[in-house]
């Protein structure tokens, strides 16, 4: 099931996207803040560089969309308007990490993808795209999924 | 299969006597009609044995019980098979007799044995060693964990209720799932995580706990506990061909919808594989058995195959104009020799599409269509005209070979449906016809079985061919003409079996007619097995009898002290030996046997040098 033609949530996606949220609303993780909307398929998450980061002050946005068997099959998270320069982020906002692919467990949420995510930015030491962003950006053209991509996780260190 | 003195008897008769043993004195001239007479050293003492062992076999044909069922090649050894083939009940049975040896050496579960199994290769010898000499690193590498934690108090509502992580309710514990760690979630998140996996293939054999810090493997028994009747099914049957697919002694049979593996003995030297389900198969890289054709050449001919046959396609679609009346024919039987239809019925070769009558013994059986002959044309061409003209060589070269090789093919798929269809119904229907016991028939099926497998090794033989070096000539000469011989032989038996059976089937043809019959298929079968023998002995030997000319003396001897070490034989051709000359001034070439005239001490025809 490819989450670029929506199918409506399951029961059950629905049930826990409803507990997930109400656990991040009394809980957000630190250096996220979820826009309120009545959509609960699409989360529209905005991102605060940690400080004493290269992204210090910046803000960015991650879009979370999630498959109609969610939280077996994995969200789709990418980020939209400027994604932020990191080598493992593309300049169309696809994010290479394994946990969002392969590495996908039910257990894991929202929250945690964030949290995965905000390290990866903190952790980077240059800010600059993959070195094989255009080839890969020109592959994606006609709005493929990232979930598509095989990935190849070269190295967990950034 | 054959008796074992068959089978010796066939080995000492083909590989003990030079290359072209005395089948002239078993066979009536109008058969073997090859033009060469063979005439033996007089002072060879190994000589008379091998005669007696060569009729033996051909009496010996027909009266052998196991020949009927068998479609193993006449080449294979007859030592006990280096594999077995295994149904998918044999699998289960292997892997349960191995998870009991394993559970009960390393006193563990059988769920924990099998998954430890999996990541072995299924090798109970390793997994003991391994295990004995790290056990906390097979632990770590499979995912076993010895449980010492009570289930977490972390979020706890109710000392009886705690949360599931994938659901994010609350449930009671004893309703809840945990593998080998302390990770417990309910039932139907368990059910829809197993489920997803088992959908998404056989990565679902190393499925982890779902806690994505957890290294934890699930085994079998929760699986097959939790997940639903089709889940089970599939989730069984990825275990079944794990043995075969992670094991590396162990391999599927290839040929289509067959279900069977194959398991490599240890200690065996394998190399052509016959499955239950009659397909011949190379163990190394599993295409149809090819020998003598070594893989290498196999995977260059397949790969220039699939990057030339869209070319080919047009130029060998199945039909061909009669070469005399020109209406499309389509080839609907396996042997090359061609009879149009009325009115015409111009008999012609397949192959050549010269005219039948010049193939057989009018050109003293001389059967020349296997070979190319590259016509090289010496002409005041500019650059870009002899550029075509080397393109249109090098296809039409090509073409040649690939045409024999897939004629052969076809030919061969043919004969296995006619080998089918003889023992679906022709079998009785003879039997019933001429009052005969059907292990009176078993001649038929023989005869079939051998047009199979030599249409299989003539197939092989044409890529060979087109990879031989053209600078080899003399290489190449005696390959064409080892070639041409057993092609000959082919021919003959195959329009034999294919033919001449309808007279007996539909025809009223005495029981006298039959026992003619009988005798002279039994009798092309046998020769035309030993013809391809010499062939694949030639080939195995990598063509040693043709060195370049320069060291011709020192090469013949050195490869007939090969071949006598190989067949284990006493015999030794005399190194003294005189020329044989026959009644008309003729001298027989020792290395290709051809019949050459004048007195010159190279043959014409290998270009060897002959006397000493």
């Amino acid at each position: 099931m490819s989450s670029s033609s929506p199918k409506g949530l399951s029961r059950i996606a629905a049930n826990r996207l409803h507990k997930e949220l109400k656990e991040w609303q009394m809980n957000p993780p630190a250096g996220f803040k979820h826009k309120v909307s009545d959509n609960l398929q699409r989360w529209i998450v905005e991102v605060n560089g940690a400080p004493n980061t290269l992204y210090e002050n910046e803000t960015y946005y991650l879009q979370v969309d999630f498959p109609e068997n969610y939280p077996m099959e994995a969200p789709q998270v990418i980020f939209t308007h400027n994604p932020p320069l990191h080598p493992h982020i593309y300049s169309n906002g696809h994010i290479c990490l394994d946990i969002l692919y392969d590495s996908w467990s039910p257990a894991m949420t929202v929250s945690s993808i964030c949290i995965s995510i905000l390290s990866m930015l903190s952790s980077s030491t240059e800010k600059a795209r993959p070195v094989d962003n255009d080839r890969y950006v020109r592959n994606c053209r006609n709005g493929k999924s990232p979930k598509e991509t095989r990935w190849w996780f070269h190295d967990d260190k950034v | 299969m054959e008796s074992e003195e068959d089978m010796l008897d066939a080995r000492s008769a083909t590989s003990d006597d030079g290359f072209y043993p005395n089948n002239d004195d078993e066979c009536d001239s109008d058969r073997m009609s090859m033009g060469y007479r063979y005439e033996e050293e007089d002072d060879d003492d190994g000589m008379d044995g091998d005669e007696d062992a060569y009729e033996d076999d051909f009496l010996q044909y027909g009266s052998d019980e196991d020949a009927l069922h068998s479609g193993r090649p006449s080449y294979t050894g007859r030592q006990q098979l280096p594999y077995t083939v295994l149904t998918e009940e044999a699998i289960t049975e292997r892997q349960d007799a191995a998870i009991e040896s394993v559970a009960s050496v390393l006193s563990i579960s059988r769920a924990q044995a099998c998954l430890i199994l999996r990541k072995h290769e299924w090798c109970v010898s390793r997994v003991n060693e391994e295990w004995f000499a790290d056990e906390s690193r097979v632990r770590n590498c499979v995912g076993l964990i010895e449980k010492s934690i009570k289930p977490s108090m972390t979020g706890q509502r109710d000392i009886r209720e705690i949360k599931c992580g994938i659901c994010l309710e609350y449930h009671r514990i004893e309703t809840m799932q945990a593998c080998c760690c302390d990770h417990y979630f309910c039932q139907s998140c368990w059910r829809a995580y197993a489920h997803t996996a088992i959908c998404d293939g056989p990565g679902c054999l190393s499925l982890r706990c779902p806690n994505p810090d957890c290294n934890a493997a699930v085994g079998d028994e929760l699986i097959l506990k939790l997940v639903l009747e089709e889940d089970k099914r599939k989730y069984r049957h990825y275990i079944t061909r794990s043995y075969v697919e992670e094991n590396r002694r162990a391999k599927w049979c290839p040929a289509p919808g067959c279900e069977y593996a194959i398991e490599f003995t240890p200690g065996g030297d394998i190399q052509d594989v016959t499955c239950n389900c009659g397909h011949n198969f190379c163990w190394n890289c599993s295409e149809e058995a090819h020998r003598p054709v070594e893989c290498v050449t196999v995977e260059r001919w397949i790969l220039k195959n699939s990057a030339e046959s869209e070319n080919m396609n047009w130029i060998l679609a199945n039909s061909k104009p009669c070469p005399k009346c020109k209406r499309p024919i389509e080839k609907n039987l396996g042997c090359m020799h061609i009879t149009c239809t009325p009115p015409c019925k111009f008999e012609f070769c397949w192959l050549c599409l010269g005219a039948w009558s010049e193939h057989g013994e009018r050109t003293g059986g001389f059967y020349a269509c296997n070979r190319y002959e590259a016509e090289k044309k010496e002409g005041k061409h500019d650059e870009t005209e002899r550029r075509r003209e080397m393109a249109k060589n090098s296809l039409e070269r090509y073409t040649h070979y690939y045409e024999r090789w897939a004629s052969n093919e076809q030919s061969k798929a043919k004969a296995l449906s006619d080998l089918k269809q003889l023992q679906i119904t022709q079998l009785e229907k003879l039997s019933d016809k001429h009052s005969l016991p059907m292990s009176q028939l078993k001649f038929l099926v023989e005869a079939w079985l051998q047009i199979v497998e030599c249409r299989r090794v003539l197939k092989w033989t044409y890529a060979y061919g087109y990879y031989l070096p053209e600078n080899e000539a003399t290489k190449k000469q005696f390959f064409e003409y080892l070639q041409g011989q057993a092609e000959t032989a082919l021919e003959r038996l195959h329009q034999c079996a294919e033919k001449e059976v309808k007279a007996h089937l539909d025809g009223d043809a005495s029981n006298v007619t039959f026992t003619d019959f009988r005798t002279k298929l039994a009798g092309l079968t046998s020769v035309t097995k030993n013809y391809f023998q010499r062939l694949v002995d030639a080939f195995e030997n990598g063509l040693a009898e043709v060195k370049d000319s320069t060291a011709v003396n020192t090469t013949v001897q050195a490869s007939v002290k090969g071949k006598c070490s190989r067949s284990k034989a006493s015999s030794s051709r005399s190194n003294n030996a005189s020329r044989v000359v026959d009644d008309e001034g003729h001298w027989y070439c020792r290395h290709c046997t051809f019949a050459n005239t004048g007195c010159s001490t190279t043959c014409s025809m290998c270009h060897l040098e002959t006397m000493i």
